[in-house]
């Protein structure tokens, strides 16, 4: 084996000749993939740290070198308040979810609570829709003056909820991102065996006692992972915070950085790249903690070899507050904003002393129909997520290869690399890339007319204008949305790719197959299916996407999710809810069928 | 928003180029203006970066392309923070940008022009429009929208109105206006800011208004349609400064919105655009800034856009000759179209302007 998966150095020539050079030929797709990945992520992330080392837009004449951005952003109380109020949501996110995502596995992996076939997917659902939108459904459903507030408000006569109350936001953050340590938990759960749950039952343990004090602790490694995942998460909230922190003015970072557009009445690039430094300062030891975790969350799994033998333990009278407590969850977290939106998507306006049958109407689509740049979004947002979508499956395939089976120093810097776009929020990333594809061609072009030769003046003549179209193409967002979520979609295709025995790759080179060959016709056969059920989940992440394309919003490259930032901005509340409705449909199409063809949600 | 004729209109334009039409000079205009159009028609396209939505810029479009067919308009709808940081980047990368700029951040349309991005150009109807909208025959306020008070007529009514701003100040020191006073959010709407500044230095009660403000916790909102939006469904009760047209229309089709005309003196504000200095079509650019200050143009404005006419000789319901008739001539305060409004764009200035809002109205 060691010969054939040699690294990218290849011997000299000499006798050996012919072979060498054809293996030369045979890694330049490698070699390609490494740069094209590495320019990718690392381009943009260089453009932001270069911007917050100076003290005006980088494309202004007067800009010169100098760390005022950081002087004005540390001097700036909000930004200490925005960097507080972040600490705060994150561990409050952390607080909640983990403990709540851990009892959720618990009940649905290892007890026999009714209707858990149904329950499964709802409890996905979060994970799914947009924040934006979610942000969105909890104004209508639960603000001052929601569908549900006045209803409580007729029965009661108060409201007994702040729903724009910065507890509000981390309650709501924190149940939202609930599934995300079920996912953990529950997979960590799968793989361990009963038996040790079962004898604590049998010695006479309560269903309760059982959960907290053999089952939970058995997986804190993986609870752990979910705990610093969501923490970093929440430190990269920006659409729930966006929408419901506005009318009592609550900041964290990603909102405070948004804000900086239009503070100082000019843009201030400079600032806004500074606070992303100090943002991918703090996400960045968490997403390496994560890697390490992950590493090490198996450790604790010492009870393998017997086989996973699960039976489903008894709750018996439990069952009913079991229950109470998941129809909870998911009432407040799936079905209150859900609802709230489609109701307000079909309403005229709304109100208290307003009676819904009376304002019923379908206008708001039919605005939304007569506006060519609505229906250009919804296009585009359906054209990104599936054939953006396969792209992205096909390149995060590319890089996934020239890592597989060959462990040298280029598969370890690539390893690392796909996770530092992960540390940058998705806001961030989207005005680095409009930075990228604004001035990239115009150096390429001021090196180009340098050059003074035939090709390079036909190239800066033709290839240039090419260069600058793209920016305003569907193409600079799908390339922004595919290295935002590179680590995800690489922890898909990879899982897949692991589940190849080398044995079989060994074989097809031994009858003499390419290395070429044995790609086409052995590796990537064998995970077609993986790859089918990446794509599926990378639609998903894609339909659900909203910073990324925020700043990359202009006429042909409209998307659903950037439109409602923009929309919201600009306060066209009833497009909102029309188009958040015709996103949730869009997502529950793709989740409906992940589930019809059995795709693992998660892995 | 991209507005392209059919292939045929395109067809008709070219050969009408061909063989210039005297009768498309409007009349009036100077005898060598059919030169202009000619150019204009040569280049064939016009494009407009613009902070107006583009359901009201619709007619304006429509309107010029019946005047001077063959002229593809080419709208790009974006906020105003968003017009002037897409222009700046796209002037410094090289490449294509907009022949033409026209926005609601006067303060920024005037820091371009004056950075020497501006084309200079007399209009041939810079006589007909105010001079305080005139900047150096290079920016060109083309509106005159009022700033007012809105108000949710369900749940406000009677003395509860407020019609001059020291009324507004008393009416929300009452308890049942707590948590239910909404304005713009100054950090993040330049349109707001302007206003707020502008209230500062012509309103003698200004810090009582602030504490008021303060006292009633205002609930702040960066656009004016979730202003609106809030006051509508009584979650707020009264709105601040609010943006004249918008409200105007919504208040059309919504039974519970009321909006006043501050009757001590009401805040003007005109959407300023100027032409690019390296417009890839200049002459598309300056025929259609002559267009938006025409009669023509300005009765569509007012009539169909809905934005208030800035021309005298324009009546009409959301004209400038109906709101001298409203408040009076001397009440009117319109922000002068100059170099007085980048005041606050002084780093060091709009910081202590923030940071004393943020003391008194702001503090929670």
């Amino acid at each position: 084996m060691p010969t054939f998966s040699l690294p990218g150095a290849v011997k000299s020539t000499g006798a050996d000749g012919e072979r060498g050079a054809r293996r030369r030929r045979l890694n330049w797709p490698r070699a390609i993939v490494v740069v094209l990945a590495c320019l990718a992520i690392f381009l943009p992330l260089f453009l932001i740290f270069y911007q917050s080392v100076l003290s005006a837009p980088f494309f202004m004449p007067d800009k010169v070198l100098s760390l005022d951005a950081f002087r004005f952003i540390f001097e700036d109380s909000d930004f200490w308040l925005a960097f507080k109020n972040g600490l705060l949501l994150a561990s409050g996110l952390a607080v909640i979810a983990v403990p709540l995502g851990g009892m959720l596995a618990f009940l649905m992996v290892r007890t026999d609570l009714p209707g858990r076939g149904w329950i499964g997917p709802l409890l996905l659902v979060p994970i799914f829709v947009s924040p934006m939108v979610m942000g969105f459904g909890y104004v209508v459903s639960m603000g001052p003056v929601g569908f549900y507030s006045t209803w409580i408000h007729q029965l009661l006569g108060v409201i007994p909820w702040n729903v724009y109350s910065f507890t509000s936001i981390v309650v709501i953050a924190g149940l939202t991102h609930v599934p995300h340590v079920y996912l953990y938990a529950s997979s960590a759960l799968k793989s361990l065996g009963s038996d040790v749950e079962e004898a604590a039952r049998v010695s006479g343990a309560s269903p309760w006692q059982v959960m907290f004090n053999v089952s939970l602790p058995m997986i804190m490694p993986a609870l752990a992972y979910a705990g610093v995942l969501v923490f970093f998460l929440g430190f990269e909230v920006f659409g729930l915070v966006l929408v419901l922190g506005d009318p009592e003015g609550h900041l964290v970072l990603a909102t405070y950085l948004y804000k900086l557009t239009n503070k100082l009445g000019t843009p201030s690039y400079h600032l806004m790249a500074a606070v992303a430094v100090c943002l991918v300062a703090v996400t960045m030891p968490l997403v390496m903690a994560q890697r390490w975790l992950l590493k090490s969350a198996n450790k604790y799994v010492s009870i393998k070899g017997k086989g996973a033998r699960q039976k489903p333990l008894p709750l018996g009278r439990w069952k009913w507050l079991a229950l109470a407590v998941i129809g909870g969850w998911i009432l407040v977290t799936v079905v209150l904003p859900l609802t709230g939106i489609v109701l307000r998507s079909f309403v005229q306006y709304w109100g208290e002393g307003v009676k819904l049958a009376d304002v019923l109407t379908l206008q708001h689509f039919r605005d939304i129909w007569e506006q060519p740049s609505l229906v250009r979004g919804i296009v585009n947002t359906i054209l990104i997520g599936v054939i953006g979508g396969g792209l992205a499956v096909a390149c995060y395939t590319a890089i996934a290869l020239a890592m597989h089976r060959k462990p040298d120093g280029v598969t370890r810097l690539l390893d690392y690399s796909v996770l530092v776009p992960r540390a940058v929020p998705g806001l961030l990333a989207g005005l680095s890339f409009l930075w990228v594809f604004l001035f990239v061609p115009s150096w390429l072009d001021t090196v180009l007319k340098g050059m003074d030769n035939g090709v390079a003046a036909w190239l800066s003549e033709h290839f240039i204008p090419q260069l600058r179209q793209l920016r305003s193409t569907i193409f600079a967002l799908w390339l922004a949305y595919s290295v935002v979520w590179l680590a995800y979609g690489m922890r898909l295709v990879s899982t897949s790719l692991l589940q190849v025995g080398p044995e079989l790759e060994e074989a097809a080179r031994a009858v003499g197959a390419s290395r070429g060959r044995v790609t086409r016709d052995v590796t990537l056969p064998l995970i077609k299916f993986g790859m089918l059920g990446a794509w599926l989940m990378v639609f998903l992440i894609f339909e659900r996407e909203y910073s990324t394309g925020v700043y990359l919003l202009s006429p042909g490259t409209e998307v659903i999710g950037a439109m409602l930032v923009s929309l919201w901005a600009g306060g066209s509340t009833d497009l909102v809810a029309a188009l958040s409705f015709i996103n949730i449909t869009l997502v529950a199409i793709g989740l409906g069928i992940a589930l019809r063809f059995g795709v693992k949600l998660h892995n | 928003m991209t507005f392209q004729p059919t292939i045929a209109a395109a067809a008709i334009a070219l050969a009408f180029a061909a063989a210039p039409v005297l009768a498309q000079v409007p009349a009036g205009y100077p005898a060598n203006y059919q030169q202009l159009v000619d150019a204009a028609k040569k280049e064939g396209k016009l494009v407009v970066y613009g902070a107006t939505d583009s359901k009201a810029v619709q007619p304006l479009v429509k309107d010029f392309n019946a005047l001077y067919p063959g002229i593809t308009v080419e709208y790009n709808d974006m906020n105003s923070t968003e017009v002037y940081n897409r222009f700046i980047s796209e002037a410094a990368a090289g490449g294509d940008t907009a022949d033409a700029l026209w926005s609601s951040a006067m303060d920024l349309q005037i820091k371009l022009a004056a950075g020497g991005y501006a084309l200079p150009y007399k209009s041939v109807e810079a006589a007909n429009i105010p001079g305080w909208a005139v900047w150096k025959d290079m920016a060109y306020g083309t509106t005159y929208e009022p700033a007012v008070f809105v108000y949710n007529k369900r749940l406000v009514t009677g003395a509860e109105i407020p019609q001059t701003h020291a009324d507004f100040a008393r009416i929300i020191a009452q308890p049942k206006f707590k948590d239910k006073v909404t304005t713009y959010d100054i950090e993040k709407s330049g349109v707001g800011f302007m206003f707020m500044t502008q209230d500062a230095q012509d309103f003698p009660q200004f810090g009582a208004l602030q504490q008021a403000f303060g006292a009633a916790r205002v609930r702040v909102q960066s656009s004016t349609g979730t202003m609106l939006e809030r006051i509508s469904s009584g979650e707020n009760l009264i709105g601040y400064n609010v943006l004249g047209p918008y409200a105007l229309v919504r208040a059309k089709n919504d039974p519970s919105l009321g909006v006043v005309l501050p009757k001590d003196y009401t805040l003007i504000m005109s959407r300023v655009q100027f032409i690019n200095k390296s417009a890839k079509h200049p002459n598309a650019a300056k025929l259609w800034m002559d267009y938006i200050l025409s009669k023509r143009g300005q009765t569509v404005i007012a009539n169909e856009s809905k934005l208030f006419a800035i021309r005298a000789d324009v009546t009409g319901e959301t004209t400038s000759a109906e709101l001298v008739k409203q408040v009076g001539e001397k009440n009117l305060k319109p922000l002068v179209v100059g170099p007085a409004v980048m005041e606050y764009l002084a780093p060091a200035k709009r910081m202590a302007f923030l940071k004393q809002w943020k003391e008194t109205a702001g503090k929670k």
